[in-house]
Parts: structure tokens; C-alpha cells; sequence
């Protein structure tokens, strides 16, 4: 009896646990098709030429309206493979800086106990709630001054004080879960603080450091507003303000703009799979008790 | 050369002083455990040794040298940290080999002294792994590797053993005691575990609240424990405290309205004993009405070897006897206790310790 009531129980668990799963994936697989969805429409148009991107935006390319002429035209006109390479040395540079000096001032206030480490704490942080943008005038003026203008490395110096804030807020908290012991072990090693923090930190927080870089690393590929304002000269033009070329005011080269936009993924993808090998969590198991 | 001196080390964060003077002499190759509850800064003492603390006052003298302001890899001390510490990114071999890889050591020495720890740990097998695929008791015997490998003059253990289940820990006791034999280097151990400071210690140095209660060879703080925290705190289960009324000025004394008794005591001015204690395994049973008194067993835990009885008899703390594994006796029977009086200690309100200058019975 009560194994029968039993099975019957648990058959019932299983049909339930099977349902709930299926109303899950259904979900996750919406929102996937949601974000997706914009992506897979600018590649599928920038292989169709400007009748049949009108036409039928959202069918695929095909015969009459299957085209690369964005794309001839991107490659030939303009000069895109210096706007590539500038978006990338601004992106990774301003990265690598984020993350450096991000994760050593984590370490420090984590770390080190002196006075005013929760004021200086919350100083570095105030900027995740004031937008850079506000001292937009400020940066021109002090670009100006500094003879920065329409250089590469005006934008990597704003994209790294603009991430900086975000980047030392998670990584003190992070930081603070590490365990005491392993940096005294090191101490009684006799390594130097640098290299704790190179040897025995850096290693310990990668899958962190990666979730930063990400966090980062989007909104600085994507961003027109600095490029527009501090680097506009053609030998520093980014992608996204090299893609403006294409939107006249009166005119709009729907193809040409798209075949630079679903090539500027790339680069964004690329960097992620980097990363995101990194972002597998549990790298620290075995270290402490666990 | 590698004795150690504390000289009324102090330790203070700001206004809050959490090491208070403390004197202390460790002899080369001696084994030395720090013991007390948690919160008594036997691990604060510690890592001032280490060097990982700062000295707020007094001396640390490492082989005749003052080390208070020398940084601790240059101390001659090795650490094994109870979160085993390792480097979750380099293998064994890598953990075990690093602080002498920075130290610019020969490839072929380290290679030599890696090897070496090994064997006396039997990792051999296991040098290639990572931490995480070690068990609590590899990755433990790992960090204890690293620190041999250190050949250091004084090893310092911060309760390496309190991650461990309780047979692994059992089992670590033993190599770390042959690991001594086998070394005969001075060792320092912090633990809040008695029977691994009564087990593992030449001398244990009791601690509590930032200052020394007493030092000694286990037994002697087993049998002449100076207060009544240390006999509370060494000996388990722990021993059983009677409060007494002094009579005639302390040479006499009663529990509760039992008949008054002398007492061979090296009495002081101004002290009288005003409590008693007894450990659980000097307690003896006997037949109801035959023993100073009666109490009804109200507990039973049986270990097998031998038997734990709580027994009731009016007294408000609870009071354990410990009995033979056999006996025949369940919750509820009523037995007689007698109290050997060789066994009894005295305290006063203060909590200090009477010296016996004849044992007597006392209480039946």
C-alpha cells in the first residue's frame, strides 16, 4: 500500500519537476529569442541590398535581394580597418587599465586597515551614481589644455575613469571574501606586497576580473558620445562614429551600416569568449577549507 | 639556536589592548601549545611571533634576536594556517617549492627538499595534483610540507587540525607528533582543543583574555592546575565544581548541611576555600546511603570504553561521573558518590588554587 502510494507520489514529483522545466526553458527560450532577435535581423539585412531590406526587412536574403554591396562598400570607402583598430587599442588599453589599477585599489582597501579607508572607499565608488557625461565641458577643456584632442588616448584616460568606480566596487567586495591566510602564507614566504597582490591575488579573482572586464568592456565599444566630442578626426575615429558616415541627413545607407555593425560584433565577441573561459566560478575550491 | 623569549609582549588595536604582558621562554625543540577559548588571543600571540602582527610593546627574541621589527620571512619560522593556505593555482609540488623558488634557491636543492618533505608526508604520489583535488587531510599534510621544505628553526601551527573530521584529526595528531620526534625543531601549536594541547604538548601555556594562567607539562595541569579556570578547561569532560561553606576561618569545611570536615590545606591570610573540585573519573559509586551522598542518574551516554552518568543530587551546575563502560545502570536508579579526597581541589572565591599539604578525606 504505502509503496504504491509511494511510487504514485513520485511519479506525480517527476511529472511536476518535468512541467516546471518545461515552462523554464520556455521562458529562458523567449527572452532568448527577444535579445537575439535585433542581432540576427542587422546581419541577416546587411546581406541584402537597400530594395530588399525595404521590401522585406525581415525576410532572408535571397536571389535578387541577396547582396555584399554594404559590405564592398564599407571595405572600399571610408577608412574602417583604422576605426576597427582604433575601437580596439581604446577598448582593451582602457580595459587593462580598469582592471589594473580597479583591482589594486580593491586590494588596498580590502587589505590594508589605515584611516579613512571607508571614506576614501566611498569617494571611489560616488562615481557609479554621477554619469561622466555631466563633466563632459570639464574633459573638453582639460583635453584641450593637455593637447589631447583627437588623440586615442584622451579616450582611453575617460573610458578608464568612467569604469574605474563599478570596477573597484565589485572587486573590494569580492576581495573582502578572500581568505586572510593565503596572503599571510605568502607574507611568511617572503614575498613583497606587489607581488602578493601579482602572484597570489590576481590569480585568485580572475573569474571576477573577467565579470568586470565584460561589464566594462561593452559600453566603451559602443559608446559615440567621446569619440564625437574628443577624437573625431578621421585617424581616430572609432567604429560607431565611423559608421555615421553612412547616416546623411538626407540619405541613409542602410547597407553599408549594417554590414559595419554586424562586423563591429566581432571584435565584442571575440573578447567575450576570452573572458568568458575565465568566468567559470569554483577556480578558488581548494585553496581554503571547502 | 632557536629559543624563543617573550618579554611582557603587549598588543593593543587603538584603546581595545588584547595581549597583556606577557613572559614567556621556549626552549630549542621544544613543543609548546597555546591553548585557551576563542577570543583569548592565543592566535594574536602567535602571529606577533610570525611577525604578521605588530608588537605593540615588549619583545619577541628569536635565537638571542630581538625580531619585533623583522618581517617574518626572515624570522626562521614557518606558518601552517588552519585554512591550509595553499595556492590554489600551482600544484603540489608548485605550493611546496615556491617560497624557496623566490628566495632564488638552486633548482636541484629545492628539487632535493621537495622530494624530501614528500616522503616524510607520503605525497609522492601526489605531487602533481592541485589543491582542489586533495582531500582536507592531503591538502593539510601539503601545507604542513610547504613549511618543511622551509627547514625553518621554529614551525608555527595555527590550529591546522580544526578543518578535520574527527578521525582525520585523530589520525594528524599522531604525524604531526612523529613529525616533531622526527625533526626535533621547536613547534608552537594554537588550538582550543584540549586534548590535542594535552597529547601533542611538552608544556601547554593555558591563556586566557590576553594573559597567561599557567604553564606546565600537561600533567601538571592536570593534577595541580593553579585555578579554577585551568582545571575547568583541561580534563574532559570537564571537572565537577561544589560550592562549600568555610568553617573556624577555612580549616574546615561543609557542603551544603553535611557534617563539617577538617582540612590539610596550606591555608593564606585573608583566603578560604569556598569551592571544590573533583574530575569525573575520580568520582566513585557505590550502593545508595553508603557514600557522602545520593543522586538519581538522570543521563546515561555510553562510549562503549566507558560511560559518562549526569548525575542529580540538588546541585544546580550539572555534575558528570565517569564510570566503567559496563555498568549496569540506567536513567532514573539512584547511586551513592564518594569523593577520594586525594583527588579533590580547593579554590577560593577568587578562583585561586589551595596548595594540599595532606590530602584527607573530606566529604565521605
Amino acid at each position: 500500500m504505502t509503496n504504491i502510494a509511494s511510487t504514485g507520489r513520485a511519479r506525480a514529483g517527476r511529472a511536476r519537476g518535468l512541467s516546471t522545466k518545461a515552462a523554464v526553458h520556455t521562458v529562458l527560450l523567449g527572452y532568448t529569442i527577444i535579445a537575439i532577435f535585433p542581432v540576427i535581423l542587422v546581419i541577416l539585412n546587411s546581406f541584402k541590398n537597400r530594395r530588399g531590406i525595404f521590401s522585406d526587412p525581415l525576410g532572408l536574403p535571397r536571389g535578387e535581394t541577396f547582396s555584399m554591396e554594404g559590405y564592398a562598400t564599407v571595405l572600399t570607402q571610408g577608412d574602417f580597418a583604422t576605426y576597427f583598430a582604433n575601437s580596439i587599442i581604446v577598448t582593451v588599453s582602457a580595459l587593462f587599465l580598469i582592471l589594473l589599477l580597479g583591482a589594486m585599489a580593491a586590494h588596498a582597501l580590502a587589505e590594508y586597515r589605515f584611516r579613512l579607508n571607508t571614506l576614501l572607499g566611498i569617494y571611489l565608488i560616488l562615481g557609479i551614481m554621477v554619469p561622466i557625461r555631466l563633466g563632459t565641458v570639464a574633459i573638453l577643456e582639460l583635453m584641450v589644455d593637455l593637447n589631447l584632442v583627437n588623440t586615442l588616448l584622451a579616450l582611453i584616460l575617460v573610458y578608464t575613469a568612467q569604469g574605474l568606480p563599478v570596477a573597484v566596487f565589485i572587486l573590494t567586495e569580492f576581495m573582502r571574501t578572500l581568505s586572510r591566510d593565503i596572503k599571510d602564507c605568502a607574507r611568511v614566504d617572503g614575498l613583497s606586497e606587489y607581488r602578493i597582490f601579482f602572484e597570489v591575488v590576481v590569480p585568485l579573482i580572475r573569474p571576477v576580473l573577467a565579470t568586470v572586464a565584460v561589464f566594462s568592456m561593452i559600453p566603451i565599444w559602443n559608446d559615440l558620445w567621446f569619440p564625437l566630442i574628443l577624437a573625431s578626426g578621421d585617424a581616430t575615429k572609432t567604429v560607431t562614429l565611423g559608421v555615421q558616415q553612412f547616416i546623411g541627413q538626407y540619405t541613409v545607407n542602410w547597407s553599408a551600416v549594417l554590414a559595419s555593425l554586424s562586423i563591429a560584433i566581432l571584435p565584442v565577441l571575440g573578447l567575450y569568449a576570452l573572458f568568458s573561459r575565465q568566468l567559470i566560478a569554483g577556480i578558488t575550491s581548494g585553496a581554503v577549507k571547502g | 639556536m632557536s629559543d624563543l623569549v617573550l618579554k611582557d609582549v603587549r598588543k593593543a588595536y587603538g584603546e581595545a589592548r588584547v595581549i597583556h604582558g606577557i613572559d614567556l621562554d621556549i626552549r630549542d625543540g621544544e613543543f609548546v601549545v597555546f591553548v585557551g577559548p576563542s577570543g583569548c588571543g592565543k592566535s594574536t600571540l602567535l602571529r606577533m611571533i610570525a611577525g604578521l602582527e605588530t608588537v605593540t610593546g615588549g619583545d619577541v627574541i628569536i635565537g638571542g634576536e630581538k625580531v619585533n621589527d623583522i618581517v617574518p620571512a626572515d624570522r626562521g619560522i614557518a606558518m601552517v594556517f588552519q585554512s591550509y593556505a595553499l595556492y590554489p593555482h600551482k600544484d603540489v609540488y608548485g605550493n611546496m617549492a615556491f617560497a624557496l623558488r623566490h628566495a632564488g634557491e638552486d633548482k636541484a636543492v629545492i628539487d632535493e627538499r621537495v622530494k624530501k618533505a614528500a616522503e616524510i608526508l607520503g605525497l609522492e604520489a601526489l605531487l602533481k595534483r592541485k589543491p582542489k583535488e586533495l582531500s582536507g587531510g592531503q591538502r593539510q599534510r601539503v601545507a604542513i610540507g610547504r613549511a618543511i621544505v622551509r627547514d625553518p628553526e621554529i614551525f608555527l601551527f595555527d590550529e591546522p587540525l580544526s578543518n578535520l573530521d574527527a578521525a582525520l584529526r585523530v589520525q594528524m595528531r599522531v604525524e604531526i607528533l612523529r613529525l616533531h620526534q622526527r625533526l626535533k625543531t621547536t613547534m608552537i601549536y594554537v588550538t582550543h582543543d584540549q586534548v590535542e594541547a594535552m597529547t601533542l604538548a611538552d608544556r601547554i601555556v593555558v591563556l586566557r583574555d590576553g594573559r597567561v594562567e599557567q604553564v606546565g607539562t600537561p600533567l601538571e595541569l592536570y593534577h595541580h592546575p593553579c585555578n579554577r579556570f585551568v582545571a575547568g578547561f583541561i580534563g574532559s569532560p570537564k571537572m565537577n565544581f561544589l560550592a562549600i561553606d568555610p568553617i573556624d576561618d577555612g580549616r574546615r569545611v561543609r557542603y551544603r548541611q553535611s557534617a563539617p570536615i577538617d582540612l590539610h590545606v596550606k591555608t593564606r591570610s585573608g583566603a578560604v576555600p569556598t569551592e571544590i573540585g573533583i574530575r569525573p573519573e575520580h568520582v566513585r559509586l557505590v550502593e545508595p546511603g553508603k557514600g557522602a551522598f545520593d543522586g538519581t542518574v538522570f543521563v546515561v551516554e555510553r562510549l562503549g570504553g566507558e560511560t559518562f552518568l549526569h548525575v542529580d543530587f540538588g546541585h544546580e551546575e550539572p555534575f558528570v561521573v565517569k564510570a566503567d563502560g559496563g555498568v549496569q545502570l540506567r536513567s532514573g536508579d539512584v547511586v551513592g558518590l564518594v569523593f577520594p579526597a586525594e583527588t579533590l581541589h580547593l579554590f577560593d572565591a577568587e578562583g585561586v588554587a589551595f596548595e594540599q599539604t595532606e590530602r584527607h578525606a573530606l566529604l565521605g
